[in-house]
């Protein structure tokens, strides 16, 4: 526990990765000078455009690639450190597993990966299918899985060996807005259960809901770092939203601006977004269909 | 922080299985459907030969398609499975777990040949059945015709039985096929080293099999090149290159004479089964080189 509350979950420092391409002797700065701690427990969000580093970045602190300069440590440990990797779930872009196999079996097969076996691994396989709502298709194949299926047993896979770290890359690319709300509820729990989760995206508003401290990668460079509160929030400024309020309060409480010196800049009604209208719809149709 | 094995066995063992079902479930057995009719029309020519003849063109003809498909379907699947999950990105999953790159060849590796040694087995059971029903119906066939004649004796029966059987169903068949396996082994061994470089599947097929068929020609090649005196240095170089670099399969020839009837030559045996182990352990070293420190 102390080691938990003490060594950050991943420490990237100076990590520069250069791709040379082909014979040519040209190269590319992928990666430059990067660096970045994510702490454990927290949820940290890298985000940028495509083309930005982000994967390159994940995939030193997965091992999966070779840092040309600088490091990438997770628990203390360097990436390329097996130990390391047991202590990662990943959950890649647009995952692709092999289709051949269930979703219960896709589940064995990275639990026995991780050395797990019988007793422990099929009950670790009942509670992950529970966990993210696949009991009804366990015995199918991930050949017959929608898109969001495939990142909820992605998401499953990740967490099969109790990682402390889960890494997400784009983890709701693709996937329309209720499978989208799915998995962003489920990263919510896992921090809410303790995991240390640092994820990759270009979805603003998904890292916005989620996100404890957020960076922003462009150009392979940390341009701004720091929690949500002090990245966006526009200092000097306040939101007051009431509800029920008569008109005649409205104009009271422009009279009591005015009389302080303050200006009001925006009023109106607030909106609901496109995404939560969407879910509100199919779920009102989804209750309907119930059996009464 | 949970320890995590040097090597394990076990990790070894999940991806091998991963594969077998992975090759299982992409139908791969149909083939031994395409054996058994192979099998089944050599087993039923009517050709104008003695019995022992003809149970000698079944085995030539059964041997030789089993022996075809053993290292054509080693080159196939091992080539198919490396570059897939590499294209996939299930190797991102695989290898971001605490599995080791030497654990992901050996598994894959392991799973082929598993796969192989099965269907060599399926193979050998259905010849075996089709050249030891023939057997059975030349040799009463022949003994009825002789006693029939009366100018035999007892003895000449015998002999001319021995002669079918010669050709017939004899435990030495089974060499034949252990050659056949393990020179599928040493073709998937080289696959997949070239699978850990290569781009493509097809590339890699393609790559294996001249390679396979420019190791047939091994010794040929290199008394032609290397004694003929009129070659110059950098030719006899470059042979000396190409011998060391590609495995010499006329190791595994001697089977083709175990097949048409001939005694099994002991030291021969152990010798390709010596290089056989040779070749499994620099190619697998190989493929570690190149695949350790491959990027994703």
């Amino acid at each position: 526990m102390k080691e938990r509350m003490s060594t950050p979950a991943v420490e990237v420092s100076n990590l520069t990765k250069v791709f040379s391409l082909g014979l040519r002797k040209e190269y590319v700065v992928a990666v430059d000078n990067l660096s970045f701690r994510v702490e454990a427990g927290e949820v940290y969000g890298l985000i940028g455009p495509n083309g930005s580093g982000k994967s390159t970045t994940m995939k030193v602190v997965l091992g999966l690639m070779a840092a040309s300069k600088g490091s990438a440590k997770v628990f203390g440990l360097d990436s390329g450190d097996i130990r390391a990797r047991n202590e990662i779930g990943f959950l890649p872009e647009n995952p692709y597993f092999y289709k051949h196999l269930t979703g219960a079996e896709t589940l064995r097969f990275y639990g026995k990966l991780c050395g797990m076996r019988g007793a422990a691994l099929a009950k670790r396989t009942a509670e992950l299918l529970k966990l993210v709502d696949l009991e009804g298709a366990a015995n199918r194949r991930l050949g017959g899985y929608s898109k969001g299926m495939l990142q909820r047993i992605g998401l499953a896979q990740a967490l099969v060996q109790h990682p402390r770290l889960v890494i997400l890359d784009e983890p709701t690319a693709g996937v329309d807005p209720i499978g989208s709300r799915q998995i962003r509820d489920l990263i919510l729990r896992l921090r809410d259960e303790g995991y240390t989760v640092f994820l990759c995206s270009h979805l603003l508003e998904q890292v916005q809901e989620v996100c404890d401290r957020v960076g922003i990668l462009f150009r392979g460079r940390m341009r701004r770092e720091g929690t949500l509160d002090e990245l966006i929030a526009i200092e000097g400024q306040t939101t007051l939203t009431l509800e029920g309020a008569s008109p005649a309060l409205l104009e009271r409480l422009r009279a009591t601006v005015a009389e302080e010196g303050a200006e009001v800049l925006a009023e109106g009604h607030p909106r609901t977004s496109l995404e939560q209208l969407f879910i509100q719809i199919a779920e009102r149709g989804g209750e309907e269909n119930q059996p009464s | 922080m949970r320890p995590v094995p040097l090597f394990s066995p076990g990790r070894v063992a999940t991806i091998a299985s991963g594969t077998v079902t992975q090759l299982i479930r992409m139908k791969t057995f149909y083939f031994l459907l395409a054996f058994a009719l192979v099998v089944v029309a050599a087993g039923n020519f009517n050709l104008p030969a003695t019995p022992a003849q003809e149970l000698s063109m079944i085995k030539k003809v059964s041997f030789g398609t089993m022996d075809l498909f053993a290292w054509l379907f080693a080159i196939v699947a091992t080539a198919l499975l490396i570059p897939r999950d590499q294209e996939d990105r299930t190797l991102y999953t695989i290898l971001s777990k605490p599995v080791r790159r030497v654990e992901y060849l050996l598994g894959k590796l392991g799973g082929v040949l598993v796969v192989v040694g099965v269907s060599l087995v399926a193979m050998y059971a259905i010849c075996a059945t089709m050249i030891g029903v023939r057997e059975s119906l030349f040799v009463a066939a022949e003994v009825e015709a002789m006693q029939a004649d009366g100018r035999y004796s007892e003895e000449d029966i015998a002999g001319q039985v021995g002669l079918i059987r010669q050709q017939g169903l004899r435990p030495e068949l089974a060499i034949a096929v252990l050659a056949f396996f393990l020179k599928a082994a040493v073709v998937a061994a080289v696959t997949i080293f070239l699978s850990t470089f290569a781009s493509s599947s097809l590339f890699t097929i393609i790559v294996s099999i001249l390679v396979f068929l420019v190791g047939h020609a091994h010794t040929m090649a290199s008394s032609f090149w290397l004694h003929e005196s009129g070659n110059s240095a950098f030719v006899r170089m470059l042979v000396k290159v190409v011998k060391i670099l590609i495995p010499d399969f006329q190791l595994f020839a001697f089977s083709e004479g175990v097949v048409l009837g001939e005694a099994v030559v002991w030291p021969l045996v152990w010798q390709m089964g010596g290089l056989t182990l040779a070749y499994l352990a620099v190619f697998l070293l190989l493929s570690l080189l190149v695949f350790v420190d491959k990027e994703f």
